[in-house]
């Protein structure tokens, strides 16, 4: 017989803050949930976590409750009963919200956590994980347990080109698959004088999706508690991040079925 | 020692040894008729520092007692300058050391007191490390006196990215070497940037930043307080063990946010709870928001009440300008003197400056 089947975890990390980490992963949560399958969203931003700020969520519990009661008995410890879920618009996912305390957050150990992710690959199609931009011990584990890394960067000024290139070369120096890391440029038409073209090649690496800058959106999106992708209205950074996510599952979307997206034209696809 | 010690002075470039001793008797009565410019004075032997030290000074109104000894110990510093010394060096010390000894305090001496003041931010992306290179500049050009800005936000430090900087030494080293260091050598880790300000580098790669030992650090800054007035430490974001023992050594804590419209002010209320527990936090805990817009009295206010705190300065929004001048490795004030940006900057500096100077050892 098979193992019991885990499913697969989505980290979106950043070397930089403020840069959309949590509205993409908001996003991401919840196309994923509208396409049907089994979500969690984990807020391992510990300390300063917005998951629940952006959802307008008040959780009963949080991962430092989580953690308490799998260390108080392990045997009957049903991590469900931990989250919180959302369903404002009838696409319900789970949210595993960070601690409340500050002194929760700061006293969290990192073997605790990656047990709690584990119990909830069992119950759980995909599992998007919030993380703080900092390569601290709690990310590198969930990076090392991902299916797949989101290393979201934007392009504003130098110092923030910096560290995404140190942030880049590390990650890709922790030995983990090329293939596992997929590079997204968020706000890409910001004013800015500095050209994609340049950081490309300073990464090294070109971006798997490009997000276009669409402030006003974003914002609205934060001050309603809606995530984009399910917001009816249109927009292009919702098309965007829809196509992202229907990159990621190979599941093309109904509504732009034919012009999936520009940069991976159909044409290049032949010869892959 | 005095031998080995005698020979590196008459062997170093500018300088005459016109006179030894081995008892300080000797050298107080006898040493006048050589009229020395500068004294070196062992203090290792001493029962009383500060008289020994007080003594010299007095006697010899128109040289610089330098004190050698071989250790430096935090506490040394604010005795040696209580009693008139003008520098510190550790012994045994080459000619190089020697001839930074007195480049590094012929203007200010060793510093009797001075304000270590720590630039933290809960969530990141605050503009803190702008926020400190201007406002280093700005206390430099004022005071005219020594700044030091200590770049210790170990992962993703931008200070030597701002100033445009390929440092050879770094906070790494600087903590590696603490152990054998003196404020002489230690001035030697740190980038001029402009007239009396220079910089520390953080590391150069972020997997570097594990190698960074707290302790040692907490002593590089309680050393660099007697070669600057003014030491400004940036800190990672959140609470670590890096920015939570930084702070607790700093005189002065800015907690440093960026409007958004998101949930910053949510994030300072949480952070201020944390440092609420310093019995002393009412003098030691101050707030900045940058990108204020309008930056004016009223808003100020308005983020008074909001955060339910009371010392809170404000930074108004000029992206433009602090962006192209981050990106050309310059200063906002300096590019533009007569900005906004530079007249917010130059009051938290006056800020600064009127505060009192705590001596905090250690």
């Amino acid at each position: 017989m098979a193992d019991a089947r885990r499913g697969t975890v989505i980290t979106v990390f950043s070397t930089a803050s403020a840069v959309g980490k949590t509205l993409i992963a908001i996003n991401m949560a919840a196309e994923l949930a509208k396409e049907g399958y089994r979500v969690c969203l984990v807020d391992l931003d510990l300390q300063f976590g917005d998951v629940c700020n952006y959802l307008q969520l008040q959780p009963t519990y949080t991962l430092a409750d989580a953690i308490a009661a799998q260390e108080k008995e392990i045997e009957n410890f049903n991590v469900q009963a931990f989250l919180t879920t959302y369903d404002r618009y009838d696409v319900p996912f789970g949210v595993l919200a960070a601690p409340l305390k500050l002194e929760e957050a700061y006293n969290i150990q990192t073997n605790d956590v990656k047990l709690i992710l584990s119990q909830l690959q069992l119950k759980f199609d995909f599992l998007v994980i919030d993380t703080a931009s900092t390569f601290s011990e709690v990310n590198l584990m969930a990076m090392e347990m991902s299916t797949i890394i989101s290393f979201l960067g934007i392009v504003d000024f130098i110092p923030t080109i910096k560290n995404m290139k140190s942030g880049n070369d590390t990650i890709h120096g922790l030995g983990y698959d090329t293939n596992k890391i997929r590079m997204i440029l968020n706000r890409s038409n910001s004013k800015t004088r500095i050209d994609l073209q340049d950081v490309e090649q300073l990464l090294g690496s070109e971006f798997y999706h490009v997000l276009p800058n669409d402030f006003g959106t974003a914002t609205r999106s934060i001050k309603t508690g809606c995530p984009l992708v399910l917001d009816t209205k249109a927009s292009p950074l919702k098309t965007e991040l829809r196509n992202l996510v229907a990159r990621y599952t190979g599941n093309p979307l109904e509504e732009v079925d034919g012009k999936e997206d520009s940069n991976s034209s159909w044409f290049s696809k032949l010869f892959r | 020692m005095l031998e080995r010690l005698s020979s590196v002075v008459r062997n170093t470039k500018d300088f005459e040894l016109v006179a030894r001793y081995q008892q300080s008797g000797d050298a107080l009565g006898q040493g006048a008729m050589f009229k020395p410019n500068m004294i070196l004075l062992d203090i290792d032997e001493s029962d009383d520092d500060a008289s020994l030290i007080e003594e010299f000074t007095t006697t010899f109104k128109g040289a610089s007692v330098i004190c050698m000894s071989a250790k430096w110990a935090a506490s040394d510093s604010e005795t040696m300058a209580g009693a008139g010394a003008r520098g510190f060096l550790i012994k045994p010390f080459t000619s190089e050391e020697l001839q930074e000894a007195v480049k590094t305090f012929e203007k200010t001496g060793i510093a009797a007191g001075s304000n270590v003041i720590s630039f933290f931010s809960p969530k990141g992306k605050s503009g803190k490390t702008t926020l400190i290179a201007n406002l280093g500049m700005a206390l430099a050009q004022k005071t005219g006196q020594q700044v030091g800005v200590i770049d210790a936000d170990l992962q993703f430090g931008d200070m030597s990215v701002f100033f445009n900087l390929a440092p050879k030494t770094t906070i790494m080293e600087a903590v590696r070497d603490i152990n054998f260091l003196s404020p002489v050598t230690l001035n030697s880790y740190f980038l001029p940037i402009a007239e009396n300000l220079r910089v520390l580098c953080g590391t150069r790669r972020p997997e570097y930043a594990e190698m960074v030992d707290i302790k040692s650090f907490i002593e590089v800054v309680s050393m660099a307080r007697s070669i600057c007035r003014y030491v400004l430490i940036d800190i990672p974001s959140g609470f670590t063990p890096i920015s939570i023992a930084t702070a607790e050594a700093s005189d002065i804590t800015y907690l440093v946010s960026m409007i958004s419209g998101t949930f910053e002010i949510q994030h300072m209320q949480r952070a201020l709870e944390i440092f609420k527990a310093w019995p002393d936090y009412q003098e030691r805990v101050r707030t900045v928001f940058t990108r204020v817009e309008p930056c004016d009295t009223n808003e100020q206010n308005k983020l008074a009440e909001a955060l339910g705190y009371p010392k809170v300065s404000i930074i108004p929004n000029e992206y433009m300008l602090v962006s192209s001048a981050a990106n050309n490795g310059q200063m906002a004030i300096l590019e533009q003197p007569d900005s906004k940006f530079a007249r917010f900057i130059n009051q938290l500096a006056d800020e600064i400056i009127g505060s009192k100077t705590h001596v905090r050892w250690g």
